[in-house]
């Protein structure tokens, strides 16, 4: 895992690098005012060590990281650290919301197909998921804002309206967990949850769309390769009741694969907050990795990427640990 | 033997179109690369520049709903007919060029790793596991980003971070291939590794590789229309799927006025990975053994 | 022996599957009688349908597979005619079943003691603290050492000889009158296969069930049974008590079985396999289904099949050369020693 986190921000800081001082140099100048004088150019690439050898350039920047200095964002007008943590907890709002729905419908789907295989239902939810996987995130959710919004008026985007924006600027309103829903509740405005909520329906869709048809598959084979096993016959001959062998012998050996296979490729599906917030212009960390990336603010992507990097391996070893509860014959090792 | 393989394969093809959705795959992939050929003739040519540039028909940015002229209406003063149809061969492009590079990569990665083992697998397999704790799209954004824009800085970004899957799945079925009979028996038999490899694993453990290139081909053209619609992509009036709907994030919030550019576009792409995917999910099906017994 | 105080009776069993490539007719007209009490062998070659007969009367045969014709009557009850619900609750309880593979036939997410309380609990009325006591003394009684401690562990963490102990203590957990062994012993090393046969033997004598074992190991079939069901290309080719079958065998099949099994006692090598395989259960071939593979096969064999004719008092054989059989055994003999 150290190993890991290192090559990343090798990897990483190496894009970077291969910028070349002269760009690089772009992006700690705020004005024009300072490259007047002629060899302005050639003193700061000095002064900021652009010139010296990469692995001096890398561990530098690495001690920075380390003391939480990501360098200033152009998209947040701040530091980029203090700009993704103000934004991070919009997205994992986003997240949450569209993950439980996901779980739950892709894998009892999943389940019922590989039940039902090569009867009508299954077909149907094959080719429901087949469809559903070919169909880009970014232009379902720019389907649904069409037809919710423009067409219908039903879920605008954004994240409340602007009066209720108004106060969740003010002062009294109380920040605790900086989750609009969550925050609503807590300081005790229902109408606020309520709008949030209904600002958060389309996201939320596009979001768990991105995953569910992928569950579903892993899911369905998955199952399918379990219910050929001899354990399941073994059940059946002592006499446990169809549902009982499936809901709790086959799924219980189904779930293993499910959780190894799609577990760390939902993590990596979470880039897919980068067209969602765009598209619904919401707040959160795919939005500031969009705008950085039109931006060329090249500080802010570069934390972005750390940041969701971080995620992906911090999620990958939640799943390994669940995987280890899940399956007996990890737990020895 | 010949005889026997050749049977074979015709009883696979018998199965691969008694397969209603391989043969609906292949039907839509046949029509994708009949509009790719003849482009030229189904939307014309650019006669002042470069044909994947979209010709300019208006000056105005705002969008024009389909007319007989422009079937598919006019966005940013570009005609979406004409982008829909040259960015079939901009996707074939793309697919064909990202996927072929990566599994190039793969194989060699993958099979380096399994056939001298020990501390070069673990350090290749180190590096497998650091590129993919990146998020993928996160990755080609950051290095679109840096690299500039252009549909090559596309195809770059995709290959050097869509390499690492394909190589683990050549690891894995070269070391489970090693331990099989026929193996074993021809190292009794002193034939050189490398010959073996050659002869007897790569033959066998090529056609997972087949069947995942042509899932990928879909999603690695959906990455890359993504980002051309984030604005890190090809320049803009590419003809390119991805391209023609960014245009329509100048227009949000009415985007009912703009629907085309979305629904057109939005459709090809549909149709086209659904293509590779039915493929690639039918292939998996003939060539995954257990389904074959 | 009336075969109407038979605990099960077998008639013109026949179980086929519908697979893409056609109708495989794994069993086609199996018929047997199964006493309280008493081992039943099955023998042949794998392939034969022996597994299929077994699942088509416990009525586990996946959606593929149906019952064609013929009548299966357990405890003077029509087993086809059964309602689902009712099947559930006589599988476990009153017929059970042992596998192969004591590796895959084990749940690995499951700890070998819920897997089998849950048999007891299914069928017996007790709570879950009963239940582990009992899993317990059954674990005991099966010659597993630690039951206590052993009782919660998974099955990986147990060998195959004891895993395929667990097996049976699972299958017996609820006293059935009827146990199907599938191989049992097939998997495990020559020590542990004595133990094992050993072992359900004493059981069978203290539980005073029925048992029906099916191998390919005429072996098995000395040591455990009393009435053999020879098996081939999914029909019965010979019925005989287990002395008469080993004296007097009365079809090449069982011939050929019997030859394939080396016998350490004589000098001359009598070590001979069967040519061939079982033949693809898709294409058999006209007239008698072993004729491809029979040293004695005669145009007549090709053509027309042989009856299930009885040879003597509860020995029956499918061969039109029955009588013969003995001296043209001889003379084939004679002419591959010459």
């Amino acid at each position: 895992m150290p190993l890991i986190l290192i090559g990343v921000t090798l990897i990483i800081f190496s894009m970077i690098w291969a910028l070349g001082p002269d760009r690089l140099l772009a992006s700690y100048i705020k004005s024009p005012e300072a490259l007047k004088t002629p060899d302005a150019a050639e003193r700061l690439i000095k002064k900021y060590g652009l010139d010296e050898p990469m692995p001096v350039q890398y561990l530098k920047w690495l001690g920075n990281i380390l003391q939480g200095d990501f360098g200033y964002s152009m998209v947040g007008k701040k530091g980029v650290l203090p700009a993704m943590l103000e934004r991070f907890p919009y997205t994992l709002e986003l997240t949450i919301y569209a993950i439980i729905p996901v779980i739950l419908v892709a894998i009892w789907l999943g389940v019922v197909s590989a039940v039902h295989q090569n009867k009508f239902i299954d077909q149907f939810i094959r080719v429901f998921a087949l469809v559903g996987w070919s169909l880009p995130d970014f232009v379902f959710g720019l389907l649904l804002l069409l037809v919710f919004y423009s067409l219908l008026g039903w879920f605008p985007p954004g994240m409340v309206n602007t009066q209720f924006d108004l106060i969740m600027r003010s002062a009294e309103w109380n920040k605790i967990t900086s989750m609009p829903t969550i925050d609503a509740l807590l300081n005790g405005r229902f109408d606020i949850f309520v709008d949030a909520l209904r600002h958060l329906i389309l996201p939320v869709m596009t979001l768990a769309y991105l995953w569910w048809a992928y569950l579903l598959r892993i899911t369905r084979s998955s199952m399918l390769e379990v219910l050929r096993k001899d354990y399941i016959r073994t059940a059946r001959a002592k006499g446990v009741p169809e549902n009982i062998v499936i809901q709790k012998h086959a799924k219980k050996n189904a779930m293993i694969p499910v959780l190894t296979v799609a577990g760390g490729s939902v993590i990596g599906l979470l880039g897919g907050t980068v067209f969602v917030e765009t598209i619904f212009s919401r707040v959160g960390m795919g939005r500031f990795l969009a705008d950085a990336a039109t931006l060329l603010d090249y500080w802010s992507i570069i934390g972005g990427a750390l940041f969701f990097s971080f995620i992906m391996i911090v999620g990958n070893l939640v799943v390994d640990v669940s995987y280890a509860l899940v399956d007996p014959r990890i737990r020895l090792e | 033997m010949a005889v026997k393989r050749k049977s074979e394969f015709r009883k696979i093809m018998k199965k691969y179109w008694k397969n209603g959705t391989a043969v609906l795959g292949t039907c839509l992939l046949v029509f994708f690369i009949i509009v790719a050929v003849f482009a030229p003739q189904i939307a014309g040519v650019n006669e002042m520049g470069n044909n994947y540039q979209i010709p300019r028909v208006s000056w105005s940015s705002k969008p024009i709903a389909p007319t007989s002229e422009h079937p598919f209406g006019v966005i940013g003063g570009r005609d979406i007919f004409y982008g829909v149809v040259w960015g079939t061969r901009t996707a074939f492009r793309l697919g064909l060029i990202i996927t072929g590079f990566s599994a190039l990569i793969g194989v060699a990665i993958g099979s380096i790793s399994a056939y001298f083992g020990g501390w070069v697998d673990e350090i290749l397999m180190r590096i497998v596991d650091i590129f993919l704790s990146i998020p993928f799209l996160v990755a080609a954004m950051v290095m679109t980003t840096i690299l500039g824009k252009g549909l090559d800085k596309v195809i770059i970004a995709l290959i050097i971070f869509g390499w690492m899957s394909t190589a683990r799945l050549i690891r894995g079925n070269i070391l489970q291939a090693r331990e099989e009979q026929y193996v074993l028996a021809a190292k009794a038999l002193g034939q050189k590794d490398w010959k073996i490899i050659m002869k007897h694993i790569l033959p066998n453990t090529i056609f997972p590789v087949v069947v995942q290139m042509s899932m990928r081909i879909g999603s690695y053209v959906i990455t890359a229309a993504g980002l051309s619609f984030l604005g890190v992509g090809a320049e803009p009036g590419y003809a390119d799927w991805g391209t023609i709907l960014s245009y329509s994030r100048n227009w949000m919030t009415m985007l009912n006025e703009s629907w085309f550019a979305i629904v057109f576009p939005g459709t090809a792409m549909v149709l086209f990975v659904l293509a590779w995917n039915l493929v690639g999910d039918a292939l998996r099906d003939i060539f995954d053994p257990r389904m074959r017994s | 022996m009336d075969s109407k105080n038979a605990l099960l009776q077998v008639k013109d069993l026949r179980t086929y599957f519908h697979t893409e490539d056609g109708i495989v007719k794994a069993v086609d007209g199996v018929t047997f009688d199964v006493y309280s009490g008493e081992t039943l062998g099955i023998v042949g070659e794998s392939g034969c349908g022996k597994s299929v007969t077994s699942l088509s009367v416990m009525r586990l045969l996946d959606e593929k597979g149906e019952i064609a014709g013929g009548k299966i009557i357990f405890e003077g009850r029509d087993v086809m005619a059964i309602p689902e619900s009712q099947m559930m609750k006589i599988r476990g309880n009153d017929m059970a079943m042992i596998f192969q593979e004591p590796m895959t036939a084990l749940n690995p997410v499951f700890t070998v003691g819920f897997q089998i309380m849950e048999a007891i609990l299914l069928h017996q009325d007790v709570n879950k603290e009963q239940a582990r006591t009992m899993a317990i003394d059954m674990l005991r009684k099966v010659g597993i050492p630690e039951p206590e401690k052993r009782v919660d562990e998974y099955p990986h963490e147990l060998s195959g000889g004891m895993r395929q102990r667990a097996m049976i203590a699972m299958a017996l957990s609820c006293n059935p009158k009827l146990l199907f062994a599938d191989e049992p012993t097939t998997a495990l090393d020559v020590t542990i296969q004595a133990q094992i046969l050993e072992l359900m033997k004493s059981l069978q004598e203290q539980y005073g069930m029925a048992l029906v074992m099916i191998t390919h190991d005429l072996g098995v079939i000395a040591e455990m049974a009393q009435r053999v069901v020879v098996m081939y290309a999914g029909k019965v080719v010979e019925y005989a008590e287990v002395l008469t079958l080993f004296k007097k065998p009365r079809h090449p099949y069982t011939w050929g079985l019997m030859n394939a099994i080396p016998k350490l006692d004589e000098d001359k090598e009598v070590l001979y396999n069967i040519p061939g395989v079982v033949p693809d259960p898709l294409d058999f071939p006209d007239g008698c289904r072993f004729n491809t593979r029979c040293p004695l096969a005669t145009d007549k064999c090709r053509k027309e099949e042989p009856p299930l004719v009885e040879v003597e008092e509860n020995h029956t054989s499918a061969c039109w050369y029955v009588d013969k059989l003995v001296e043209m055994i001889k003379v084939s003999r004679a002419g591959e020693g010459a």
